[in-house]
């Protein structure tokens, strides 16, 4: 389960075409006007996830082959940017749904989590003891107008204000469309890995209100190191979205970033935890009993002879 | 550093057979396999190139992407590498395709 998220290729994006299942596998139907129609083989098993864009059109069957295989599909805008839907895989433990719940539905532990965030990002200690949300949300506005300054001078942009209006999307300058389109993919890719564990993509530590709260809070922890510094490096770029994709994907080799990101997830909602994950396969169904935790299913607990 | 190398030829002159049998093993009838440099790769894949005209031809190798390898691909009669933002993937016609829904 664990290994089998993290070897697996990062994202797949895909728009304007066909997806179909035919009696081999799943295929895309690529349409180009230099060579006609032709039909590509989707590695589904070996997809963690696959970002759909505008044009495309998928068959239930083929939508069912994804997710009996765990693949995420997303349903985005063009390029990649904005996330409007995603599929869940079924069969799967919910042991990180619990810790994420019962962190999450706790107050205090709920603080704790969003500083073991923000430490996580900018280095242990940089949080003042007793800090509220209202201050952490403070400490992190500064921390990233600082990068944008400190990026901006390094590759002599100016002035850099962040944007990411979608009415107003071709407009943008090459750093914001880098910045939206390499997030998205940063996104589906967390989305995938939370989805892969069991975790809900909603509950949010930091952020909230939005079925992708979870989401982004974990984005956020890799934001500085990976997507930020990519998309200014993209300031001349003349297709800076596909430009971001591409060099986005040897980022993730460089950085492992999917085994990377299951086990933060993990450190984060249940520090101290073991981290390996039964076999979903294996596992029965348990029961849940207040005093003594999970009880096994499959057997009759009728109390007497 | 040598590494491994696959190698498909797909109606190629005899000649060529002999020169690629001479580096690498024959695994399965047009299929070869072997460790060599990158250097005899390149050379291989260059003579390789020179006699497919009307077959088709893959080379395939490892590499430092997140796919682990490369692909080259010569000849008439192939099916093309499709780049997708990095990954890469197999296109092949609609005429093969029909062929293959027939039964």
């Amino acid at each position: 389960m664990l290994p089998r998220v993290a070897d697996s290729l990062s994202f797949l994006y895909l728009d304007i075409v066909r997806i179909h299942q035919d009696d081999t596998g799943v295929c895309a139907e690529v349409t180009s006007e230099r060579r006609g129609t032709e039909t590509v083989y989707l590695p589904t098993a070996a997809l963690s996830c696959v970002l759909l864009g505008p044009g495309t059109s998928i068959t239930a069957r083929a939508l069912a082959t994804f997710a009996r295989h765990g693949t995420t599909v997303l349903i985005t805008g063009a390029g990649g940017v904005r996330c409007y839907a995603a599929t869940l895989p079924d069969s799967l433990t919910t042991t990180w749904l619990e810790h994420q719940t019962r962190a999450w539905a706790d107050d205090t532990r709920r603080l704790a989590v969003a500083t073991a965030m923000y430490e996580k990002r900018f280095g242990p200690g940089t949080v003042p003891a007793g800090a509220n949300f209202n201050q952490l949300r403070g400490f992190e506005g500064q921390r990233v107008k600082a990068l944008y300054q400190l990026l901006a001078r390094q590759y002599k942009i100016g002035r850099f204000r962040r944007a990411y209006d979608p009415d107003s999307w071709d407009t943008q300058d090459p750093v914001n469309l880098a910045l939206s389109s390499a997030n998205t993919c940063l996104y589906g890719i967390v989305h995938a890995a939370i989805l892969a564990l069991g975790c809900s993509p909603a509950l949010g530590f930091v952020h909230n209100g939005n079925q992708q709260a979870f989401v982004y809070d974990i984005a956020d922890l890799y934001k500085a190191d990976l997507t930020i510094p990519l998309a200014f490096s993209l300031h001349n770029s003349p297709d800076p979205e596909a430009a971001a994709r591409r060099s986005f994907r040897d980022g993730l080799r460089l950085f492992k970033l999917l085994p990377r990101i299951v086990t933060d997830i993990q450190t984060l909602l249940a520090p101290g935890h073991p981290t390996d994950i039964p076999d979903p396969e294996e596992q029965l169904v348990d029961l849940w009993d207040p005093t003594t935790g999970t009880v096994p299913g499959g057997t009759n607990h009728t109390p007497g002879p | 550093m040598p590494s491994m190398i696959v190698i498909s030829a797909t109606a190629v002159p005899d000649h060529l057979r002999g020169a690629l049998t001479r580096w690498l093993l024959e695994v399965t009838p047009e299929l070869y396999i072997g460790t060599v440099s990158a250097r005899v790769r390149d050379e291989l894949w260059t003579s390789v190139t020179a006699c497919t005209a009307n077959g088709a031809a893959v080379l395939a190798y490892p590499a430092a992407n997140e796919q682990g390898f490369t692909l080259r691909t010569t000849g008439s009669r192939r099916r093309t590498p499709i780049d997708f933002d990095g990954l890469t993937l197999m296109a092949f016609g609609k005429k093969s395709q029909e062929m293959a829904n027939l039964f």
